[in-house]
């Protein structure tokens, strides 16, 4: 067993962690602000190679060979260090990518692909509690609200009984700003009869949600990683009753304790990925319980870390209350893991 | 035998501000959020309806028009009807709650410090309405930037100059900050006296120093403004200083900080009480939900997972309303309540917190659409694990109770 990082994963590692503590950190708060990513991330991206990563090289990406899970995850926790909502746009055409990679059409290959290649965005919306109404082969009901969809040329959804790839111009698009990942240029579909044109097996949709969940179980923690990074250094300055209130055994008590839940959901979130790399038995199972555990760790974490802050927590002038609106889309998107898991396995009892 | 349910004047005031908090509070909840102002209009009708705690100086009705027996030794209901009233404006929108109530704590040391004098100043600063044709607002000036929890490290100085006092100085996360027609600002008068010589001042809008500052954009009780003030060698006059002359309250420290803290300390089981209030709101929402909404074709609330969940919200909020009803009890008895109100105000906030974030879990990827209620909720709710004393301090209280001493 080797937890040691590869040459390459560490050359990744310290890359986006740079760029993450440069740039991504100093436009969070004006990209919260205005609800927008600034013009910038594009290009700054664009040439750290996000966006077409998972894209095959045949199509103009740079994906050659398999995929690997486990280097998106070390990165993606290193995104959302910087900041969550945008982490969300730069990882959002992964899952429609690496699906239509490996299930999709030539067509629906070439439609997709082409877009991304020429700088648009897809995103994956996830139908948990069954709201969509399939009549015939024509999907109904609503989606979302799903992030990158106001700027994305396609949505691939998972719905009960289907997987599908559609353009978001056959859809009814409404963007929307919610109060966590504002950035993030969210948007709700409405489907009204629409007929998929690419289709994607059934059992694509496990392989699908389970790159998902490790992903976000893996931004998750990094935002709950920045949380105490931020509540560490605020707790060495601010002085109450005479001394530093990082010196004060409760606040001790609350950092130590999301720090080792930050670690924790971090070392599920990579073994989940190593397993999704290595087609483990378990691999499924491990990204949902990477996915459980990540979005506890995270609620807590930004809760505690607004209250190491106290009042200057609870003021936007400091960057962890939005940490704590932040908290909230790793647990809501793709419905309550937990639920997920318990009907699973009730089902096979 | 359940005191606040069998009491016709408990149940009154519970169904009076509860009709108020369903019918006038939340239609207009969400759009004060968003666009993060004051609800001027419904504050105005709340004044009417003696809501803005300003009535013991402002001359205003009191809400429940009920006369307290004048004999200190008998039990009083004051306690326990700003309980039964903070539930359930909370429940409404804390945020509103706060904008309606803000004036209520400048408008508390005066009633208890003040002078016939100061109270007459106090109201005629409160009379009629601002530049804006808004009623007229009061800001209590306590906090500083260095000074959150630790109270007793005030560097606002006050500097005696003949017949006035010269206040400098800045105030930090103070309720009505920006728009007050009047300010109750707390200033060091003598820094070798320690805690005894913080005094508080009345200080009128428009007094040459006073600098209202920068309006914060805060994560939650967004109806409620909370700025900065500035006082830039702010001159007022020794008569509006509390605590001398005609104090209400005796003892070496009448009209100094140790008045205040106890001011402080009597509210805690109100904003105990607030937290049960946003902890039930989000509880009956995800309720309602459940009861109406189906999960893959099967009724939500035939689900062990969601309903052993709401469940547990239902005990957790029993619980802290339980803490803050015993605190109020307490404190109208004449029984000490210091740890109780501690307990009540720290268990409030615990539920709130842990109430609106589970329920935003179990609703889902709806919880996360601009203007849910639930999510403002979640949002309104941290800070009642920070003001008037974080989590930390309310601990701190209750460990000393224990044993005599502060840990750290």
């Amino acid at each position: 067993m080797d937890f040691a990082l590869d040459d390459d994963q560490q050359l990744i590692v310290d890359t986006v962690r740079r760029f993450a503590d440069r740039d991504l950190r100093t436009w969070s708060a004006d990209a919260d602000r205005n609800g927008a990513p600034p013009d910038r991330l594009t290009h700054v991206a664009g040439e750290l190679g996000f966006f077409v990563d998972a894209v095959p090289a045949e199509h103009d990406g740079m994906l050659e060979g398999a995929w690997a899970h486990t280097t998106r995850a070390l990165r993606g926790y290193e995104l959302a260090r910087g900041c969550a909502a945008l982490a969300a746009l730069l990882e959002t055409n992964v899952e429609p990518a690496l699906a239509i990679g490996k299930w999709g059409s030539d067509a629906a290959k070439k439609e997709l692909f082409a877009s991304l290649a020429s700088g648009g965005l897809a995103t994956l919306a996830h139908d948990s509690r069954g709201m969509l109404e399939i009549i015939d082969g024509r999907v109904s009901g609503k989606l979302g609200p799903v992030p990158a969809l106001a700027r994305a040329s396609h949505l691939l959804v998972i719905a009960k009984e289907l997987v599908f790839l559609a353009p978001t111009s056959a859809l009814k698009i409404t963007p929307v700003t919610p109060s966590g990942w504002r950035a993030a240029q969210w948007a709700t579909a409405t489907l009204d009869g629409f007929r998929p044109e690419h289709t994607l097996p059934a059992d694509s949709a496990a392989h699908i949600l389970a790159w998902a969940r490790v992903s976000l179980a893996a931004r998750a923690a990094g935002v709950a990683a920045a949380g105490m990074e931020y509540a560490e250094a605020y707790a060495k300055e601010r002085v109450q009753f005479g001394q530093p209130i990082g010196r004060f055994e409760s606040l001790i008590r609350l950092r130590d304790d999301a720090e080792t839940g930050a670690i924790a959901a971090r070392t599920l979130a990579l073994y989940a990925a190593w397993a999704l790399d290595n087609n483990h038995p378990r691999a499924f199972d491990l990204a949902s319980r990477a996915r459980v555990l990540a979005g506890d760790v995270v609620a807590r974490a930004t809760i505690d870390a607004v209250q190491i802050y106290g009042g200057y927590g609870f003021v936007n002038d400091f960057p962890v209350e939005k940490l704590m609106r932040d908290a909230r889309a790793f647990e809501a998107l793709h419905g309550d893991e937990r639920l997920g898991r318990v009907l699973a396995q009730k089902a096979v009892v | 035998m359940d005191l606040f349910h069998d009491s016709p004047l408990f149940q009154g005031v519970r169904q009076m501000l509860g009709g108020f908090a369903k019918q006038m509070m939340r239609p207009i909840a969400i759009k004060h959020d968003q666009e993060e102002s004051m609800p001027w209009d419904l504050m105005k009708t709340a004044q009417g309806l003696g809501l803005t705690q300003t009535a013991v100086v402002d001359g205003r009705k009191k809400l429940t028009g009920v006369e307290e027996d004048p004999d200190p030794k008998k039990p009083k209901s004051q306690a326990r009807l700003a309980v039964v009233g903070s539930e359930e404006l909370a429940y409404g929108c804390t945020g509103i709650t706060l904008a309606i109530g803000g004036s209520g704590l400048a408008a508390t040391p005066i009633a208890r410090m003040g002078t016939e004098e100061q109270k007459q100043e106090f109201r005629k600063l409160l009379a009629g309405t601002d530049e804006k044709g808004h009623i007229k607002v009061a800001a209590m000036a306590l906090s500083e930037p260095a000074t959150g929890s630790d109270i007793s490290g005030l560097k606002t100085s006050a500097r005696q100059d003949g017949d006035y006092w010269i206040i400098r100085g800045s105030k930090q996360w103070i309720t009505n900050g920006q728009s007050a027609s009047v300010y109750v600002v707390w200033a060091q008068t003598d820094a070798s006296a320690g805690r005894a010589g913080v005094r508080g001042f009345i200080v009128g809008r428009g007094t040459p120093g006073l600098v209202p500052g920068k309006k914060e954009t805060k994560l939650g009780i967004r109806a409620s403004e909370t700025a900065q003030v500035h006082f830039e060698d702010c001159r007022v006059h020794k008569d509006m200083m509390l605590g001398v002359g005609g104090a209400q309250t005796g003892g070496e420290s009448a009209g100094g900080l140790a008045d205040t803290k106890k001011m402080l300390d009597s509210t805690r089981p109100s904003v105990g009480a607030q937290g049960v209030g946003i902890a039930r709101a989000a509880y009956e929402f995800l309720l309602e939900r459940v009861k109406s909404s189906s999960l893959h074709g099967t009724p939500m609330a035939s689900h062990q997972h969601i309903m052993f969940e709401i469940s547990e919200m239902a005990m957790e909020i029993t619980a802290s309303r339980g803490l803050v009803h015993r605190a109020a009890w307490l404190a109208d008895h004449h029984i000490d309540n210091v740890a109780e109100a501690s307990m009540a105000k720290a268990h409030g906030a615990r539920t709130a917190q842990w109430v609106t974030t589970r329920a935003m879990v179990l609703l889902g990827e709806e919880a996360l659409e601009p203007g849910h209620p639930v999510e403002k909720w979640y949002r309104d709710a941290k800070i009642y694990d920070i003001f008037e004393g974080t989590g930390q301090i309310q601990r701190r209280i209750i460990a000393k109770h224990l044993t005599g001493q502060n840990p750290t």
